[in-house]
């Protein structure tokens, strides 16, 4: 199990007098892969970009431990977080338009000392160390054109996930990893995900609207709405709450 | 053959020269890493008159004056790359403009360090004797192609491939934790440093130093050759200034025999035929005459 967590004390962020995210006390990453689920609008993508620093909170404190370090993370900018090792996948697709899927990985892989105005000749080094790493991807995903650019959405989406395991991140915060991706890859991109968790101490937290997964996956959930949660626990205690059930299921249904 | 190697053809050349350094440079700030830098000749004017200064007024050794302009020139760029690199394009390009315009002002309004308008004393070549304007053009040609294979290297380097990252989405690079404002601004201060650089070379080229050298019509044909030849490329610098500014400045210049009444036209029909080359350049090749640069990384 991992020793890595992020807790979140008294965290509030609001747009206009209008509160969206409120957390008054949240520890992640205390059971491996966790799940975050939640309505549309329930503040789930708000709370990751106020873990990871793309948006700053107007109160709070927000804490990273990893392998017995304390870092205050609370307004700490979105690269310095990534460089602790809490990286975050993206929910809508984001990628380099004149980075093929090869220089992608690599800028994922290369240290900071080989990436520097003098280090001209760094590359043949980086390309030598980078490929067991780099080969182990191409071999799970098949990309059309793997020498070429990510072509279609789902690949681009593949993409954005293979360069955040690749930074081998200590915890990983995936937002809606499924979605334009096909049940096949997705399949496989969880089962890479579970093999870090499981060997390397990663934690996971998924943000995800396809339950199956979550109760497949996840080994406890935190359940939002309104910007708060609302309820954690096992899957199957959170499958069978009943404001659960009420304010996201729907009666009757699951 | 003609006078090939005439006093004019050699300061002809070296201007030349100095203007494929610069848009080269400015390859490597707005082709590679999407940086908008409308102050070129800011940086370039900083650089020429700190030399003339440190040189002439504070009798200044050359190679250390020389060194000290560069080293100003450096400073002044991270202070502004610090101020506007982290905005968006537009903002950089009004604050790089307005840079270049307070050079131009500050030269031109403070006499005591300067002599404003009536021009700075004459600045010498590096090295005597009968031969040294073509030192000077030699010095310049190695330099230049210095950085034409440093953009050709840093192109295909890990840091060329950042930058590359940082210009097509940014906040993706800061999320895999690269500190992109840190890149930015070591490599702008880095680029503009040569610029400076080349500005205290061309010095010695104009000798006598005046505040109408640094108009904005420098930054404007750096960039119009840069666009022209190709912006992504490294060779696109030196493409766009043969098709431009070589064409016009040594070329017709030089060679040409023109009745003496048309000799008033030429600058003008000059800037109309690069309108021209511009507006037709971005119509049907907006990527400039190299085109656009797509050519993955395709095995390890």
């Amino acid at each position: 199990m991992s020793n890595n967590q992020i807790t979140l004390k008294g965290v509030k962020k609001s747009y206009g007098g209008r509160v969206v995210s409120d957390i008054a006390d949240l520890a992640l990453g205390r059971h491996g892969v966790e799940g975050l689920i939640g309505p549309n609008g329930a503040g789930k993508t708000t709370l990751m970009s106020l873990i990871t620093g793309k948006i700053s909170a107007d109160a709070g404190e927000i804490l990273f431990f990893e392998n017995g370090n304390r870092h205050d993370i609370s307004g700490k900018k979105l690269d310095a977080v990534a460089r602790l090792g809490l990286v975050r996948t993206n929910q809508r697709i984001q990628d380099f338009e004149s980075l093929g899927i090869l220089d992608s990985m690599l800028l994922s892989v290369v240290q900071p000392a080989q990436e520097t105005v003098l280090g001209l000749f760094a590359e043949t080094a980086l390309r030598q160390q980078a490929h067991p790493a780099i080969n182990r991807y191409l071999e799970a995903f098949r990309f059309s054109d793997p020498g070429g650019y990510a072509l279609s959405a789902g690949e681009k989406k593949l993409l954005d996930i293979i360069r955040c395991l690749l930074l081998k991140p200590k915890f990983l915060l995936m937002d809606e990893p499924t979605v334009g991706l096909p049940q096949d890859q997705t399949d496989k991109v969880m089962e890479v995900v579970r093999e870090a968790a499981r060997d390397d101490g990663m934690s996971v937290v998924i943000i995800e609207h396809d339950l199956d997964l979550i109760w497949n996956v996840c080994e406890y959930i935190h359940f939002m709405a309104d910007g708060r949660i609302m309820a954690q626990g096992t899957p199957d205690e959170v499958r069978t709450s009943t404001m659960v059930r009420e304010k996201y299921m729907g009666e009757g249904d699951a | 053959m003609i006078d090939l190697l005439s006093g004019y053809a050699i300061f002809s050349l070296s201007t030349v020269l100095v203007f494929v350094a610069l848009a080269t440079l400015l390859h490597l700030q707005f082709g590679l890493a999407g940086i908008v830098n409308f102050g070129v000749v800011g940086f370039w004017g900083l650089g020429m008159y700190a030399f003339g200064i440190l040189l002439l007024n504070f009798q200044l050794p050359y190679f250390v004056a020389l060194i000290l302009a560069v080293a100003i020139v450096a400073l002044v760029a991270f202070v502004l790359g610090w101020v506007v690199l982290d905005l968006d394009s537009q903002a950089q390009l009004v604050a790089t403009l307005a840079f270049a315009a307070v050079i131009a002002d500050l030269v031109t309004t403070e006499k005591w360090l300067t002599k404003g308008v009536v021009g700075l004393g004459t600045v010498p070549h590096p090295f005597g004797g009968a031969q040294s304007a073509l030192w000077l053009l030699l010095i310049l040609l190695v330099l230049t192609v210095g950085v034409i294979v440093y953009a050709r290297l840093l192109g295909r380097s890990p840091f060329g491939r950042l930058l590359a990252a940082i210009r097509d989405n940014e906040v993706l690079a800061r999320n895999l934790g690269k500190d992109t404002s840190r890149a930015k601004l070591i490599f702008f201060t880095l680029t503009s440093a040569g610029m400076g650089l080349f500005g205290a070379l061309s010095a010695p080229v104009r000798q006598f130093l005046t505040p109408d050298l640094l108009g904005p019509g420098v930054t404007f044909s750096v960039w119009i050759a840069l666009i022209v030849g190709g912006k992504r490329w490294p060779l696109g610098g030196l493409l766009g200034v043969l098709l431009t500014i070589f064409v016009f400045d040594f070329l017709i210049e030089t060679y040409l025999r023109v009745p003496s009444d048309w000799a008033q036209i030429i600058p003008i029909l000059k800037l109309m035929l690069y309108g021209v080359t511009l507006v037709l350049v971005l119509l049907f090749r907006p990527f400039g005459l190299l085109g656009d640069r797509r050519q993955p990384t395709s095995h390890l």
